[in-house]
């Protein structure tokens, strides 16, 4: 564990204020050495922790490239996926350095406004980051909105059309909110954790970020721990395995045992290959995974994995934003028959019309909510293939018998 | 000769609203050669450019739709080799032939 975001006092102390912050960190760099930012973060290779991982540098640039002073910085503490905590965390506990992160961006793109959009069953973060606010010199006009809890409200263009138009759902792009955002202007919607990374190379510089880092892809994350003796949120370098988060979290029932890594968008892994894996996008990537949103969830050996991934995809066809339909009528399909095979029901044809959905519905929405859900869909198929096998021809269960 | 181009390409491709499209289906029975409806109607558009001989059945498609789903999205084309070399000045050679401009007007925009 190597804390960097979350160094300084005990979380359980609650928001850091303000003093505290300032006397550990020093003042924010003044307006030359800003200048060298956006270079400096793509130099570090910060990406985006969001979960799609996109370079936070070159977002940085595009949005600034077409700002002419206007654009608007979104900091995007939605945080819809029901297995990742780490932002209001992040929020709960250091949410100046999340602020500096907002003051720098707003500087760097060229914003004299940002949006906080907070959760707003996130109660504990939006109550700090009001309090943060209140703090500290007002630098930039900082408004906080609270999406209503939905999986698909974080998603950026559903973020830009919340805070326009009080309708959180996402919208068909292009043009994408770095185009044309809220008020019509160029919007820099980032991760809250991703903009406090881009507080700390403001202050420390890129060589001082790339120290961090067991892998290719340099630097430390918030990784969201559960199915663990102690689950919670930590503070890892990237690289680290699912075997060292085991370890550091009080371990499991046994060495192997799935993982649903990256949420409810993500992918389940198996095995004590998978456990040694690096948690690297890099290397995640080249094996058809994503780091995601930094959640790993380990799943005990008593668990059954058809009726846990039985149980995401009903979640998920529920958090369609009802818009389009091959989302509607494809998630509701594939959820139900999930549920036919986790509940030994399965029609004859369930699960070849499930390998076939997770080609068909890919890319058919105008977010990603399909893609990621047949993703994961996918995955579970291969992971727990015998156990799909079983619940439809056998009509048992090999886990819980 | 274009490399880049090949005749059969119309440069357009097919863009759809999927938070509009209503399983209408009238797309694919203009152009079943490129639009396949799935199994609740709503459209499965085959990737890449559309061919150019049927790009006049393409533009029917997105016309025939009743509420105004498709259109038609010219697709840029790399435009760096058109451009002299940053350091010598030399244009690229052989040089690009003139951009063809399509033949009807374009589609009502949305």
């Amino acid at each position: 564990m190597t804390a960097r975001l979350l160094s300084g006092p005990a979380l359980n102390l609650g928001a850091e204020p303000y003093d505290a912050h300032r006397q550990r960190l020093g003042a924010l760099p003044g307006k030359a050495e800003r200048a060298g930012l956006i270079p400096a973060i793509e130099a570090a290779g910060l990406l985006g922790r969001g979960g799609a991982g996109f370079p936070v540098g070159r977002k940085w640039a595009s949005v600034a490239g077409r700002s002419k002073g206007q654009a608007i910085v979104l900091a995007n503490g939605a945080e819809g996926e029901p297995m990742s905590m780490k932002d209001r965390v992040l929020m709960a506990t250091r949410p100046h350095l999340v602020l500096d992160g907002v003051e720098l961006a707003a500087d760097a793109v060229g914003a004299k406004k940002a949006v906080l959009y907070i959760g707003s069953e996130h109660a504990g973060a939006r109550v700090a980051m009001e309090a943060a606010l209140r703090e500290r010199p007002r630098v930039v006009d900082t408004r906080i909105v609270t999406p209503p809890v939905s999986y698909a409200a974080g998603e950026e263009s559903a973020a830009v059309r919340f805070v326009n138009k009080g309708d959180p759902r996402p919208v068909t792009v292009p043009p994408r909110p770095f185009e044309k955002g809220i008020d019509g202007k160029p919007t820099l919607v980032q991760n809250v954790e991703s903009l406090a990374n881009a507080a700390l190379i403001a202050r420390y510089g890129a060589a001082w970020f790339r120290e961090a880092g067991r892998a290719e892809t340099r630097g430390t994350a918030l990784v969201t721990v559960s199915g663990v003796t102690t689950p919670g949120v930590l503070e890892v370098e990237l690289g680290t395995t699912l075997a060292d988060l085991a370890a550091w979290t009080g371990g499991t029932a046994s060495v192997g045992s799935p993982v649903l890594l990256g949420g409810y968008f993500g992918s389940w892994v198996a095995g004590p290959d998978a456990w040694q894996m690096p948690l690297d996008p890099a290397a995640l990537r080249a094996r058809g995974l994503a780091f995601g949103c930094g959640v790993v969830g380990f799943m005990g050996d008593s668990a059954c994995g058809v009726a846990a991934t039985a149980r995401i995809m009903d979640y998920m066809a529920g958090s369609s934003a009802a818009q389009c339909g091959p989302c509607v009528y494809g998630l509701r399909a594939v959820a139900d028959a999930t549920a036919r095979v986790a509940t030994f029901a399965a029609h004859p044809d369930d699960l070849r019309r499930l390998r076939g959905w997770t080609e068909s519905l890919v890319g058919r929405g105008a977010c990603r909510l399909p893609d990621g859900t047949v993703g994961l869909l996918r995955s579970a198929l291969t992971v727990f293939e015998t156990d799909w096998a079983a619940h439809t021809a056998q009509r048992r269960c090999q886990v819980r018998a | 000769m274009n490399a880049r181009r090949p005749f059969m390409d119309s440069g357009f491709r097919i863009e759809i609203d999927r938070t509009v499209c209503d399983a209408y289906g009238t797309c694919a029975e203009l152009l079943p050669e490129l639009i396949t409806l799935d199994e609740w109607g709503y459209p499965i558009i085959a990737a890449g450019n559309i061919p150019e001989p049927l790009l006049n059945h393409a533009r029917q498609a997105v016309e025939s739709c009743p509420i105004v789903a498709l259109r038609l999205a010219k697709v840029p084309t790399p435009q760096a080799e058109t451009r002299p070399d940053r350091q010598t000045g030399v244009p690229p050679w052989p040089p690009r032939p003139p951009q063809q401009t399509p033949r009807k007007s374009m589609p009502r925009k949305r």
